[in-house]
């Protein structure tokens, strides 16, 4: 299977959507979408408030199951794995709401994420304190605030921590869920240069931002959804002078 | 797992303290410091299963009465070896304790303590139903096997026993496991999204604690001699267990023995002012009271004092 796998990530796209659907109830939140993101691409994904962006990227994950279409990930069919089966695959999310440990501090938040799946390794060998401590710095924490809980944390440092336990769990194909948000353009400009980083190192992005200035330095292409439906794929540029784009997101005609 | 000098100082000089008891107390005492040990087990299962995960056992009875059914009836009705008949109450403990799981997969909270609740209630009904020439029935069993004669002996076993089992719960739950299992009781979702299969942990979780219940039960049951269905698969019971681990500071292994013996020495010092069930009334009381200053336990207030005292010693 080793040689056939390989043979097929290198063929296939590390990310590919085709025609999925999510209803909650009467409401469409994914309508019929498709696309694909391309080996070490980093792809926006756009759109108003309530448009299924973070849906998508729950789909993804596993955390939302579609009603019909496919995800696959290299390849790879994965709607019907667990959502730490398709981690173990090497796609990882942030949450745009973060979700840390609440009673652990920064290094322990990411510890979990470090940590292989399987119980025996867990207790068998300790923590890699040394690549706790690299990617809590990658993300801009200083050395003080190693041991701060999540609630001495501002926003910002929720968000980095957020990237920081994604992160650590050694993803191939990131989903960044509005991590500029609440941020300081100090901040901002960190993370977009821990981004850039991971890009020139060959990691697939699919970035959802409210923040179109700090998101388009960072993004090969674009991709607009409304009301669940893909209504432009491109150029940043191109995508942003859409005119259904424009009325939708923008909120200008 | 991060082991300090002092960790080893404490627990040799509290090893070395309980090994002497015997010299320091009288044998009625002793009784007491052995029904102590296996609350301490006990609260510490309770602990291993419930204290970090946030899934709240109220049906630990169950899984003790597991283990103490199961090789009181094997030595008992079939002659087997206690040496035997323990090992195989404590698998059937755990394989039990996989019940646990199905409301686990899918409820959280109060309702996971009900559903446990009424697992404790359903073989405490099967054990008088089904085969009551094997279970006694009601009036339960007498004359089983035991594997000590006297007080001291009986402390020794009960110790050894205790101090294993929490000597090495304390261990594992000093490694990533335990990492783990208290971030499911702090957001399970992000465990998930940390690649982590929560299942398979509480899984482990419940399968660690009933190993610990299974085994307490069964040593309990050739201790005691004998075994009382209707003060095992008690609600009052329950809350001895959890009272205990959450008065000595639950996740923590340490409190919930402390705990024990703390709860064992308080109703015991009651019982001549009431020997009735007012006692539990008064420890209920004191348990709050202690829940108020401190939630998390007398662990928490003694490690803030030794805190305090370090930081006043360096300052
Ligand atoms: N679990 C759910 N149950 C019911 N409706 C939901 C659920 N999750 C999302 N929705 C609805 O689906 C639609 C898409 O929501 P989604 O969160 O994906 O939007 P979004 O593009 O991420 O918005 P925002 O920019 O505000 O984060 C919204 O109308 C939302 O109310
Ligand atoms: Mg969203």
């Amino acid at each position: 299977m080793g040689t056939i796998a390989i043979g097929e990530k290198r063929m296939s796209h590390p990310l590919e959507i085709t025609n999925l659907v999510k209803r909650f109830g009467g409401l469409t939140a994914t309508d019929d979408i498709s696309f694909h993101v391309e080996q070490g691409q980093s792809v926006g994904l756009i759109g108003p408030n309530g448009a299924g962006k973070t849906t998508i990227f729950s789909l993804i994950m596993g955390e939302l199951r579609q009603n019909s279409g496919t995800i696959r990930l290299y390849g790879e069919d994965i709607g019907g794995l667990s959502t730490p089966a398709r981690i173990k695959r090497g796609v990882s999310r942030t949450y745009q709401v973060p979700r840390p440990f609440g009673e652990m501090s920064v290094v322990e938040n990411i510890r979990v994420g470090l940590m292989p799946d399987s119980i025996w390794k867990m207790i068998t060998q300790g923590p890699d304190r040394e690549r706790e401590i690299e990617l809590a710095l990658s993300v801009g924490f200083s050395e003080n605030d190693l041991n701060r809980r999540p609630d001495e944390l501002s926003m910002g440092d929720l968000r980095k921590l957020e990237m920081a336990r994604t992160m650590a769990t050694d993803p191939s194909v990131m989903l960044l869920d509005e991590v500029f948000a609440g941020l300081t353009k100090g901040e901002i400009a960190q993370i977009g240069e821990l981004i850039q980083q991971m890009r020139r190192d060959g990691m697939t992005f699919l970035i959802v931002s409210h923040d179109l200035k700090a998101l388009e330095p960072l993004i090969d292409s674009a991709i607009a959804i409304n009301y669940g439906s893909k209504i432009a794929e491109g150029d940043y540029a191109d995508v942003i002078s859409d005119p259904d784009v424009r009325s939708s997101y923008l909120g200008v005609a | 797992m991060g082991l300090r000098w002092y960790h080893f100082a404490l627990w040799a000089g509290f090893i070395i303290l309980m090994y002497a008891m015997p010299d320091l107390v009288s044998k009625g005492t002793l009784r007491t410091f052995i029904f102590a040990n296996f609350l301490a087990i006990f609260a510490i299962s309770w602990d291993v299963l419930s204290g970090r995960t946030g899934y709240i056992s109220f049906g630990h009875p169950f899984l003790i009465g597991i283990g103490a059914y199961t090789t009181a009836i094997l030595t008992k009705r079939f002659d087997v070896a206690i040496e035997i008949s323990i090992p195989i109450a404590v698998v059937v403990t755990m394989i039990g304790s996989t019940l646990f799981i199905l409301p686990a997969l899918r409820i959280r909270g109060s309702y996971f303590a009900l559903v446990t609740l009424a697992f404790m209630e359903l073989i405490y009904q099967l054990v008088q139903v089904i085969r009551p020439d094997l279970t006694g029935g009601t009036r339960g069993m007498s004359g089983i096997e035991t594997l000590t004669r006297g007080a001291v002996n009986g402390y020794y076993m009960s110790l050894s026993l205790m101090l294993a089992v929490a000597i090495s719960m304390w261990l594992l739950m000093r490694t990533r496991v335990g990492t783990a299992l208290s971030a499911i009781g702090m957001n399970e979702d992000s465990v998930q999204g940390s690649g982590l299969s929560t299942t398979r942990l509480k899984l482990f979780a419940f399968l660690t604690g009933a190993f610990v219940a299974g085994l307490g039960g069964a040593f309990y049951v050739h201790y005691l001699g004998s075994i009382a269905p209707r003060a095992l698969f008690d609600i009052n019971f329950v809350f001895t267990i959890i009272v205990a681990a959450l008065i000595g500071g639950s996740s923590t292994i340490i409190g919930p023995m402390v705990g024990a013996f703390f709860l064992t020495y308080l109703l015991e010092y009651l019982r001549p002012f009431l020997p009735g069930a007012e006692r539990y009334f008064i420890y209920g009381g004191i348990a709050l009271i202690i829940y108020i200053y401190q939630p998390k336990g007398i662990y928490a207030v003694v490690m803030q004092a030794w805190e305090r005292l370090r930081s006043g010693k360096s300052a």
